[in-house]
């Protein structure tokens, strides 16, 4: 593989880092491509998707809140803003910092709508949102629309589990679409992933953004609820659909006299199934 | 990160990425560091294909293991496909043992699969033999949801006097989406691996075949548990901690009054 082909081929290992784990990820890169050191710097696009798509979050210098790092707050010059704290920062998506924070006051006809936005929204992400949790709404280049994010991580590597929570919506006049993305990862002694994606399209009650933060949290509650039937139902369904627990029997196999059970007839069960 | 050695970088990627891109992702580092194919090859374990035998009209899965060359062997008809003048088999006491493990196991497979496909390969060691023994099933539910599920149980048979000693290996392999409306997608996909070694009696070549069968029965049966418990009650759970449900602040307040009360009690029982 030439340098260009081991940058395609590292970058999509970045883009498929688990959440949490991005700095482990990059170790095995670095490790794997020690002949190359070309490779590391030739990662930077796909690190910015990767932070980008991920809302991962930043401290500016000198405070505690966290800030939201996204494709919907990045300015024209590459820098971010924050609309919470009306601050711009610089982003090194190598080393995940901020810095250089600079005043960057909201304007424009939706100014007014995001302040309330995320005075409405800080209760629902306090209330259901425990841990490595922020929210922001921004600006889009159409003066009909705004954009609202909302996540939130845990992160266990000491107990092998990562996971993070990702919702995104686009607000225009009387409608909330977008989406919601889960990215749980858990590797003791093997390596399992979930990863879901749910559209949101719902009609608004009404466009104050305390109607908007209501269908919010009434959208999350009730995909929420939908996925934790989803495992119950493939625990139930497809998973005992793959493998018994035990034979129709209900007993285990007797082992010595295997060569005198004949299939389909003695075993119980069916008959020809596949 | 302690680690330098490149080939465990390359395992500590695989069990990072999506377990659900293995195949691919096992390729490109192959790709990447073709230094590490071989050892990356036997570590790794990759959903299994499955191909029909010429000669039996049966179907066998494929894997590492009864691959030479760019041919892999069918246990049904013991040939290789495409045809090998000198392909590598085991040696006829092997062989007679392999034909045997694959009857019982697939008695076993339709036991505890009703369907599938499975496949059991041995080879000779210098000291006793060493097989794999594989399953795989697939299944197409209601509602946009589908499942695999490949196991992967490698052992190796080291003979003594009357004893045998079984060293085994056992991936499993459990892939599952779903998709509609409600839900949108899920894809809840991955893999794990259990080790276990036991000393078996053995009077003769018969033995053989139950000693195994009981170490994969019971590992299979191992597995199905934790895969039960990681895949719907883990998984689950992290998702509650990512996210709750109801109100943090109502939670706090439950768990309050709950801690008052056992106090209280604890006071008035004294």
């Amino acid at each position: 593989m030439d340098t260009q082909e081991k940058i395609e081929t590292t970058s999509a290992f970045v883009l498929d880092a688990p959440p949490g784990e991005l700095t482990e990820v990059l170790e095995d890169i670095k490790n794997l491509t020690y002949d190359t050191p070309s490779v590391l710097p030739g990662l930077t696009p796909a690190l910015t998707q990767y932070n980008e798509s991920q809302l991962t979050l930043t401290k500016l210098p000198g405070s505690s809140e966290s800030v939201i790092v996204s494709s919907f707050n990045k300015l024209p010059d590459g820098r971010y803003f924050d609309p919470a704290s009306s601050t711009s920062f610089d982003f090194d998506h190598q080393s995940r910092k901020a810095s250089n924070p600079q005043s960057h006051v909201l304007e424009g006809e939706n100014a007014e709508l995001i302040k309330n936005l995320l005075r409405d929204l800080a209760p629902h992400v306090a209330e259901h949102y425990p841990t490595a949790a922020a929210f922001s709404a921004y600006p889009t280049p159409s003066s009909d629309e705004v954009t609202i994010v909302i996540t939130g991580s845990k992160y266990s590597p000491s107990n092998f589990w990562n996971g993070r929570w990702r919702s995104i919506y686009t607000l225009s006049s009387n409608t909330l679409t977008g989406s919601i993305l889960v990215d749980v990862h858990y590797y003791e002694d093997g390596n399992v992933r979930l990863q879901t994606n749910k559209k949101v399209d719902e009609e608004l009650g009404g466009s104050s953004s305390r109607e908007v933060v209501k269908a919010i949290a009434g959208v999350e509650k009730r995909y929420q609820e939908e996925l934790n039937r989803a495992f119950l139902g493939l625990s139930e369904g497809a998973f005992k659909g793959l493998r018994r627990q035990l034979p129709v029997t209900r007993q285990k196999v007797e082992w010595e006299k295997i060569s005198g059970y004949r299939v389909g007839q003695d075993i119980g069960g069916g008959s020809s199934r596949r | 990160m302690s680690s330098q050695d490149p080939f465990d970088s390359a395992l500590d990627l695989l069990r990072r990425l999506s377990p659900k891109n293995i195949t691919n992702n096992l390729s490109t580092l192959v790709a990447l560091s073709p230094e590490l194919t071989e050892d990356l090859l036997s570590a790794i374990d990759v959903p299994l294909q499955i191909s029909r035998c010429k000669k039996t009209g049966r179907d066998y899965l494929l894997c590492d293991y009864n691959r030479d060359s760019d041919s892999y062997r069918s246990p049904w008809s013991n040939e290789f496909d495409p045809p090998l003048e000198d392909g590598t088999v085991p040696s006829d006491r092997v062989r007679q043992l392999e034909i045997r493990a694959n009857e019982a196991f697939d008695v076993y497979r339709e036991l505890y699969y009703e369907g599938g496909v499975s496949s059991v390969y041995f080879w000779n060691l210098d000291d006793g033999f060493a097989g794999v023994v594989l399953f795989k099933k697939s299944v197409e539910g209601a509602a946009g949801v589908k499942g695999t599920w490949d196991s992967i149980h490698v052992f190796e048979a080291v003979d003594r006097a009357r004893i045998a000693h079984y060293k085994l290996t056992s991936t499993v392999i459990l892939n599952l989406v779903s998709e509609s409306g409600s839900l949108g997608e899920l894809d809840l996909s991955g893999n794990m691996t259990r080790q276990t070694e036991q000393d078996l009696t053995v009077e003769n070549d018969d033995s053989h075949i139950p000693n195994i069968g009981r170490l994969v029965e019971e590992m299979e049966l191992k597995m199905r548990n934790l895969l039960q418990e990681v895949y719907f009650g883990k998984a689950k759970d992290i998702v509650g901690d990512l996210r709750s449900v109801g109100s943090l602040s109502e939670a706090q307040k439950e768990r309050s009054v709950h801690a008052e009360m056992i106090s209280k009690m604890a006071g008035g029982s004294k």
